[in-house]
């Protein structure tokens, strides 16, 4: 069903094409949406006129052309559902950290960087050509990144430098000009990079013909920047092209996939295996082949990592302004006295609460890291006691030092989890609901001392049983082909994996919901750390031991102790993909702020409790859909 | 014509390490032809510079000297005389670049041209033109009696059949093809001729021409393939020696252009002379 209510908060620099992208999906599935535009360019006017001329339906586009801080304003009115953000990576931060709490789910579409990566084997007169579609023309967003194969450079540069002296740049109206202008401010930031990287040593080219009047800017080529240097790892300004070598396409995918940007890329290649290979291997929203730029509104378009991770166009662009059937209203549920600073910083110490009576406990349970028990850190352990106050056993305290190895153990995982062919992975699964299967009694005995009805735990460990055998059998390579007007040749749209998945798994429904969040996560290729319900984690530790001898280690690490603390750990983790959160409303609020470190997506439950047993809540598309990441591919075709 | 070209050894590894990727090439061509218009007096000041590359040509079966006679005196006065004055551009030798015709015809060229006192070249079409597939020693004969009625410059077909298995020949120039085809010359296939007549001169330092023929007929497909040479190739090129257009009817229509921005009105069929 739909959204509600969006507010979008659009850049100056953006054409009246894209912002339509943005608004008609949105208005398309029955949202109302509020526009907010830096007046910086008479866009926002034309649309503020278009938006009159819907008569019948008044108030269903409303535009507001104003500066950048009412995007605050606009995100914490009552009643705004989604804001959707496109615009600079610090704004965006910083629009994040402020709504955390807030009702408005925030998606986020930033920076305007791409990359460009020719190979030796490639037509180097075109890829010029898509070098200046990227860079050096008004369809491109922002600055390219290129890297060139050593072994061509010369030839490439040589190239590149007498295409830039054809250039011209002058009034957009004009209609024999290849750029135009943005404005002071992006003149301004283009020359600050300059100057920093001349200041560093690099090689500074500038061609063509452009008015020498203010906000007009030469199109550049930067060479021999020091991989040191703090501009290699900034964002590259329009129209600035930034070139590096590389020598094989190992390396090549190490220095593409080597910044926090994750918007766009072209791989430029005649070999058509070398080709998929680059381009799969890219860590990036979009990629084409042998093309620059080319857009379409049916193509799913995003990225990953700092670029955000909301879409337009295609499915996705539509599940923006989407919700599941069924879900409430987002209300703001902010805490006005949480402290981020002190968050989950410490562990109250658990002193142990009197002379043990009754038969000692089974020895302590450890972590569940990188494929087998380990002891925490720390060397301490915690109680865990039943409904009628008995003491049911200790469960390792886990602290920063073992959600970093729980982490690295998931990260050296994953390569082989995404190189598993999909029925290796569904077999897998299954295996593991066969084991579930067979530990039946012992799971419900651990769930019934914990106050569940006998009956309801063995339905808990049925279900549980049932929804690995489903995502199981849901495993399957995802991509489709897509149809595009104007392209002769497929686009395909794939889903990947997100990486590392961090999970903290909800109080209700110990054992199900930690299934129920682990199935779909290993079924689109993830490896996860889950840290599971505070007071019953004992079902999540038992299934870790057919894990272990099922699974490869390190794809599933399973972390217990103070919930906020790890909690925190996770959030602020830099190398976590995503993290989902089922805990209390503080929590969530901490969850949603932090992660605007690395900008990970986020998934948290606002402090109300899910019904894990119902399908659509508890083994719903919703579960797929946020496990995984798109990736549209360009395969122009033509000989 | 520039001195005659040094040449250089055949290395095909040159050609084998070429990558064309047909899509791109595709999305570049159309770009070209939107990417710079030119008008008003630019257009006019275009069109008169078009007017000098072109050879003009006539190659069909029933040429005889008085059609070559006609063609030869529009070679000489391309434009008429008062739109000139009007432009300002009269009395600058605008005349088109060669006059083009079969090896039979050639002594009539040379004839009427002598006749209209005007000093262009005769060019000719030679070896078994259009399909190529004569003897090489009447080939050779058409060249030397071509030469011998007085045409300074041969349009050679080359040999498919070689072209084909690989054997190649050098040139001066290199033609889009001989304009006899259904397929003549379109922008896809120019962009990668110019390329490679680009990177030729990267690594030897020899210029080659272009000439593209065969369905050329308006005025602003000339002005697209003029700043086509522009852009990939640079103003150096925009010359007579290295770049023609092979047409016909492209002319008429050149004048026509002109005649509507000196007069403003568009002109009738009457109100220009033939070729």
């Amino acid at each position: 069903m739909r959204t509600g209510v969006i507010g979008l908060v659009l850049p100056p620099t953006f054409s009246f094409l894209e912002m339509m992208w943005r608004i008609c999906p949105a208005l398309a599935v029955g949202c109302t949406v509020v526009v907010l535009v830096p007046p910086a360019s008479p866009t926002p006017l034309l649309l503020a006129q278009l938006a009159g001329e819907l008569g019948q339906f008044p108030g269903i586009l409303n535009v507001i052309s104003g500066p950048a801080f009412l995007g605050f304003v606009l995100s914490s009115q009552p009643g705004v559902q989604k804001v959707a953000f496109c615009g600079a990576v610090e704004e965006g931060r910083a629009l994040r950290r402020l709504l955390a709490g807030q009702g408005p789910e925030l998606g986020l579409a930033l920076g305007a960087e791409s990359l460009l990566l020719l190979t030796e084997a490639a037509d180097f007169d075109s890829a010029v050509e898509g070098v200046v579609d990227a860079a050096w023309s008004d369809r491109g967003g922002g600055g390219l990144r290129l890297l060139i194969q050593e072994s061509v450079w010369d030839e490439t540069m040589r190239r590149l430098q007498a295409r830039m002296g054809r250039l011209r740049g002058g009034r957009g109206l004009d209609g024999a000009v290849d750029m135009g202008a943005r404005g002071t401010a992006a003149r301004d930031r283009a020359q600050h990079y300059v100057s920093e990287a001349q200041s560093q040593g690099a090689q500074v080219f500038q061609a063509g013909t452009v008015p020498s009047e203010s906000p007009f800017f030469l199109p550049t080529l930067i060479s021999d920047l020091p991989p040191a240097c703090p501009c290699t790892q900034a964002e590259v300004p329009w129209p600035l092209v930034v070139a590096s070598p590389f020598r094989t396409a190992r390396e090549a995918l190490a220095l593409a996939n080597g910044t926090p940007r994750g918007g766009s890329a072209s791989v430029w290649s005649e070999r058509l295996g070398q080709a998929l290979e680059l381009a799969y291997g890219l860590r990036m929203g979009t990629v084409w082949i042998n093309a620059h730029g080319l857009r379409d509104p049916a193509v799913p378009t995003g990225g990953c990592k700092e670029s955000g991770s909301s879409w337009h166009g295609g499915m996705d662009g539509l599940y923006e302004y989407l919700r599941p059937s069924g879900t409430p209203a987002r209300l703001p549920y902010l805490s006005e006295n949480l402290n981020y600073d002190t968050f989950g910083l410490a562990v109250p110490s658990t002193l142990p609460a009197g002379p043990e009576t009754g038969p000692s406990p089974a020895p302590p349970y450890g972590l569940f890291v990188g494929g087998r028990f380990q002891a925490p850190g720390a060397r301490s352990s915690r109680p865990i006691w039943d409904s009628h106050g008995k003491l049911h056993g200790y469960v390792a305290e886990g602290g920063a030092k073992d959600i970093r190895g729980a982490v690295e153990a998931a990260h050296q995982a994953a390569p082989g989890w995404v190189g598993q062919s999909p029925g290796a992975r569904a077999a897998l699964l299954w295996a593991l609901a066969a084991a579930l299967q067979r530990r039946e009694s012992t799971l419900a005995s651990r769930l019934e001392r914990h106050g569940v009805e006998l009956k309801v735990a063995k339905a808990e460990v049925e279900l549980s049983v049932r929804r690995l055998r489903a995502w199981g059998a849901r495993v399957q390579a995802q991509g489709c082909t897509l149809q595009v007007a104007e392209l002769r040749g497929p686009v395909l749209r794939l889903r990947e994996p997100l990486g590392v998945l961090a999970v903290v798994c909800p109080d209700e429904w110990p054992l199900l919901a930690f299934v129920s969040l682990l199935a779909p996560a290993l079924a689109h290729g993830n490896t996860v750390v889950l840290v599971p319900s505070g007071a019953c984690p004992i079902p999540a530790l038992e299934v870790c031991q057919d894990v272990a001898s099922l699974l490869p280690a390190g794809l599933v690490n399973v972390v217990t102790g103070d919930r906020d603390h790890l909690t925190r750990c996770l959030a602020l983790h830099q190398d976590v993909q995503a993290l989902w959160y089922f805990g209390s409303a503080q929590g969530s609020q901490f969850v949603e702020w932090a992660s605007a470190g690395n900008l990970k997506p986020v998934w948290v439950n606002r402090g109300c409790p899910r019904a894990w047993d119902q399908e659509a809540e508890g083994a719903g598309p919703e579960l797929g859909l946020r496990a995984a990441r798109t990736k549209a591919l360009w395969l122009p075709m033509g000989d | 014509m520039s001195a005659h070209q040094r040449g250089t050894e055949l290395d095909l590894s040159w050609i084998s390490k070429v990558q064309v990727n047909q899509p791109a090439v595709l999305r570049r061509a159309e770009q070209i032809q939107a990417r710079r218009p030119v008008k008003k007096e630019w257009q006019a000041a275009w069109l008169l510079k078009a007017v000098t590359f072109i050879d003009l040509t006539t190659l069909s079966g029933d040429d005889t000297s008085s059609n070559v006679q006609r063609l030869c005196y529009k070679a000489k006065y391309p434009i008429r005389e008062d739109l000139l004055k009007a432009l300002n551009m009269h009395g600058k030798g605008i005349t088109t670049a060669a006059v083009c015709v079969y090896p039979a015809r050639v002594c009539d060229a040379v004839r009427a041209l002598k006749a209209a006192g005007c000093d262009i070249p005769v060019a000719s079409v030679a070896t078994g033109f259009p399909a190529g597939q004569t003897h090489l020693k009447t080939r050779l004969e058409e060249i030397r009696l071509a030469v011998e009625a007085g045409a300074t410059e041969i349009d050679v077909v080359i040999n498919r059949t070689l072209v084909l298995t690989g054997q190649w020949e050098g040139s001066d120039f290199i033609k889009t093809s001989t304009g006899k085809e259904t397929v003549n010359a379109t922008f896809p296939v120019a962009i990668v001729m110019l390329r490679a007549i680009r990177d030729f001169f990267w690594k030897t330092g020899n210029k080659i021409g272009f000439k593209p023929a065969g369905g050329i007929r308006s005025a602003k497909d000339s002005l697209a393939w003029l700043s086509l040479i522009k852009e990939e190739l640079g103003d150096e090129w925009l010359k007579p020696e290295l770049f023609r257009i092979g047409a016909s009817t492209l002319l008429a229509d050149i004048e026509r252009q002109i005649y509507h921005h000196v007069t403003g009105r568009y002109a009738a069929y009457h109100d220009l002379s033939m070729s």
